[in-house]
């Protein structure tokens, strides 16, 4: 038997796209909170040495719309992510903790101490001495980037450890130091500047004070500037840092899917700071909150879906699938890979959450087993609706109905691990047939359209490029 | 299949890195002050919510609802971050069944989060607007969000319950044999459990209010007869409460199935006695008493009730033959020294600069001068968390790099 878990469905976006948005709100949400406190620090360190108490006015008001907007929804959404992997890739999530409990109750302390803080830090300005508030931010901003610290070691490890020494020590250390993890804090580090800058100057557009409003702009603008160019240089070594599975969805389907909008949104990013930081009385909402928008949506989906996507087919460390099997051994740890068991016995046999009466197949049940294997083996990852924007299976195949031709793909390239992205999922033939079945009647019954009479080819998979 | 193997066979199969009881500790630990905030949170919220329809009748109901309006703004924060490392230390140990219960009632589990950052929305909403003066429509958003607060307390209880219920689980994935994937139902309530914790709420405002008073009461910009009338009221709301909530404990108590053998327990009436006991002195005591020992008294209750669940879970699971005193150990230090470490000296220094900070800061009329304590201790927060920063590079890079050269 193996530890599997019940599936969750989630028909047309799948469970990783639930995911997604959930993460993609948090990391604007937790990124603007960690940059904006060093912000705060900058700013209130001005205000102290040059006896401008006006300043505290906008950190004040900064700190107010921060309270609801990173400490609201930032909070709620940071937990929002470990609900939504575990109930997307409960094994995924769990071999995280099991791995990295003890740096995530670390977090947790400096989160604790992070939410204390930002109340303190609000409400005490004007309410205690300059200097000891002085003292609250900057501590305040050291524990915020600490949080950081701390939750990128384990982000980066489900890329990959980067060496074989986690494998054989099982070692939080070798696992949170990975090779990855530098290259990936100082992205991280530097777009936190940028998501503060732009939300800065969300709040900064409703000054009506223009001297404050100069003097704040012209402290926030540099700092999201040289954030975004350390950011990006950051980027460049990133890239140098990804395993091989990694560059080759890169090159093949991210880089032409992404790559556009990406350096339209660093464009766009590095022109709006610029004219912000010579024109501040221009700043508007009118403005601000488009340029939030559009750097918020376009700027930080893609590059989450990137990260996501370039991990593929595993979920954590290479060694945990997508779809939840263990991929290999970890002797580190005794974990040993299931990929082969599965290969011998059939998952029907092996899956604890599998209906007594579909554990055998019959000329009866064989669609409706295809289909529980298929969301199993596959739906992590892909939708089984045609049209469906997930990788949907049956258009990847290309609206095939050839049964044969889909088993030869499952007990093909995919049997053998052929693919760099995809999990090797080798099962008894049965079960491939069973879900050949399943994917060719789903096929039979869609909607008719222009060219879906030209069935797909073995190889669709390697050939289309629309990931 | 044997649920109780498949429940062994789920354990996640790195094991854990400390010895079992280290977690079991941390994990009753860290619920209490989770729930303890809780159910001052929802009892603020509800005493706000209350005292906004009577503005009309005193001021001091007007002070009751701007000043609860905020006891239930902050507690929502805490109780959020204090709720991530009792999840955390649960999925360590109960990895099996707090997994399988999310997934079998996933849309559950998302919808906890967004319901959540709406009904938290809409009480920051009921923040800004209720002041001296207030549109009454505010008070909606309000009860709203109460209502919103107390699902997603329900969707929590859920997910523990059916964790519990292991039996059960095949039957809820597979009801009559056909798959159900959706995650679309909850399947299982134990209502005077549910109503129980919620009804804590009462005692935990009552508490808060006997203490508001003992501490504002030395600020000579506070008015007496409004801390008078707050103490009063905290009194008569706690009173009752625990009458309540003593009712409603004693019904869960005889909830629990019999072969369980919870029901005489003394674990369980220990929790009973602790509710009495509080009782017994807010009624005989309630004046003569610091309201911190109220407070510190509604701990220990709590810390019972914690235990009390950790017993329950075991009770339920035992004859699956699930035990968690079975996990694997897989021993990592340095990552443990990391936390401890940074327990004591973030959260200690850190985090006791702030709590001190703003407990100082709020008996003082007008702007607080730190004094030497309190300026030291600002200093040594920076300088603590410059030490950790630099530890956590240098220590990092040493490791990064013999990796780095076998990559």
């Amino acid at each position: 038997m193996l530890g599997m878990y019940p599936t969750f469905y989630v028909p047309y976006i799948g469970s990783a796209w639930v995911m997604g948005i959930i993460g993609v709100i948090h990391v604007v949400a937790s990124h603007t909170s960690v940059g904006a406190s060093f912000l705060f620090a900058a700013l209130e360190t001005k205000a102290y040495r040059d006896d401008e108490p006006q300043i505290m006015v906008f950190i004040k008001r900064y700190g107010v719309f921060l309270l609801v907007f990173s400490y609201i929804i930032g909070s709620i959404t940071g937990p929002g992510i470990w609900y939504a992997i575990t109930v997307a890739s409960p094994r995924g999530v769990s071999g995280l903790i099991h791995n990295f409990v003890w740096v995530w109750a670390a977090e947790w302390v400096f989160f604790t101490v992070e939410v204390i803080g930002v109340y303190a830090l609000v409400y005490l300005i004007g309410k205690v001495d300059k200097l000891t508030h002085l003292k609250l931010t900057w501590s305040f901003a050291l524990a915020s980037w600490a949080t950081m610290l701390l939750i990128v070691g384990i982000l980066s490890f489900m890329m990959w450890p980067g060496s074989e020494n986690w494998y054989q020590t099982g070692s939080t250390n070798d696992a949170f130091y990975n090779i990855n993890f530098f290259a990936h804090l100082g992205v991280r580090t530097g777009s936190m500047f940028v998501m503060a800058a732009v939300v800065g100057f969300l709040v900064a557009a409703g000054i009506k004070d223009p001297d404050l409003k100069r003097s704040v702009v012209r402290i926030i603008a540099p700092i999201g500037l040289l954030g975004g160019f350390f950011s990006v240089m950051m980027f460049f070594y990133y890239l140098r840092t990804l395993p091989d599975n990694a560059t080759v969805l890169l090159n093949s389907y991210l880089v032409p899917q992404y790559g556009k909008a990406m350096i339209f949104v660093f464009l766009a990013t590095t022109a709006y700071l610029l004219f912000v930081w010579w024109k501040p009385q221009w700043l508007k909402l009118g403005i601000a909150v488009p340029m939030f928008l559009v750097i918020s949506v376009l700027g930080v989906w893609p590059e989450e879906r990137m990260r996501e996507t370039m991990r593929k087919p595993y979920v954590a460390g290479q060694y945990i699938y997508s779809n939840q099997v263990l991929a290999r051994d970890v002797p580190g740890k005794g974990i040993e890979g299931e990929v082969d068991k599965i290969a011998e016995k059939g998952l029907l046999q092996l899956h604890p959450f599998i209906p007594e009466q579909l554990r055998t197949i019959t000329p009866e049940n064989k669609l409706q087993v295809g289909e529980v294997l298929a969301k199993v083996a596959c739906a992590n990852c892909h939708a089984l609706e045609p049209g469906a924007p997930l990788r949907n299976i049956p258009d990847k195949f290309h609206g095939a109905t050839d049964e044969d031709l889909i088993a030869a793909f499952i007990g093909g390239p995919l049997k053998h691990g052929a693919i760099p992205y995809m999990p090797r999922i080798d099962l008894p033939q049965p079960e491939v047939d069973a879900i050949a079945a399943y994917i060719a009647s789903v096929n039979q019954n869609r909607p008719k359209a222009a060219g879906d009479e030209e069935a797909g080819t073995p190889t669709a998979l390697l050939e289309k490029k629309d990931n | 299949m044997d649920i109780g193997t498949v429940m062994n066979t789920m354990r996640d199969p790195a094991g854990i890195p400390a010895p079992v009881e280290l977690f079991r500790i941390l994990m009753i630990a860290t619920w209490v002050f989770h729930i303890a905030f809780v159910v001052l949170a929802l009892g603020a919220a509800s005493l706000a919510i209350y005292a906004f329809w009577r503005r009309e009748q005193s001021p001091y109901w007007t002070g009751i609802s701007i000043a609860m309006t905020k006891v239930a703004k902050v507690s929502v924060s805490l109780l959020i971050v204090l709720g991530v490392a009792p999840l955390l230390f649960t999925q360590v140990i109960y990895d099996p069944q707090w997994y399988a219960s999310n997934v079998l009632s996933a849309r559950w589990a998302i919808a906890f989060i967004f319901t959540l950052i709406v009904a938290y929305c809409l009480w920051f909403a009921f923040y800004y607007g209720n002041k001296e003066v207030a549109k009454r429509h505010i008070g909606f958003y309000a009860v709203i969000a109460l209502l919103l607060f107390l699902l997603d307390g329900l969707i929590m209880h859920v997910l523990s319950y059916q964790a519990i219920l292991p039996g059960q689980w095949m039957g809820w994935y597979a009801p009559n044999g056909e798959l159900d994937m959706s995650g679309a139902h909850l399947h299982a309530m134990q209502w005077p459990r549910y109503l129980f914790i919620i009804s804590l709420s009462a005692p935990a405002v009552g508490f808060y209010l006997i203490a508001y008073d003992d501490y504002l009461k030395r600020r000579r910009d506070q008015n007496p007869d409004y801390l008078a009338f707050a103490r009063r009221l905290g009194q008569r709301i706690a009173q009752y409460g625990l009458i309540v909530s003593l009712a409603l404990f004693v019904w869960w108590q005889f909830d629990n199935p019999a072969s369980t053998g919870l029901v005489w327990l003394p674990g369980g009436w220990a929790v009973a006695a602790a509710l009495a006991v509080l009782l017994f002195e807010v009624t005989y005591f309630r004046d003569r008493l610091h309201g911190y020992l109220f407070l510190a008294g509604g701990m220990v209750m709590l810390l019972l009730l914690a235990i009390w669940r950790e017993v329950i879970r075991v009770a339920y699971l035992a004859p699956f033959g699930y035990s968690v005193v079975d996990e694997k150990v897989n021993a990592d230090w340095p990552s443990l020294a990391l936390f401890f470490l940074t327990v004591a000296g973030i959260g200690g220094l850190v985090g006791g600069f702030y709590l001190t900070l703003l407990y100082r800061a709020g008996r003082v009329e007008g702007v607080y001068q730190a004094d030497r304590t309190m300026s030291a201790m600002g200093t040594g927060a920076i300088v603590i968390l410059g030490i950790w920063t630099g530890v956590f590079f240098l220590y990092g890079i040493a490791i990064w790099a013999s990796n780095a050269l076998t990559y």
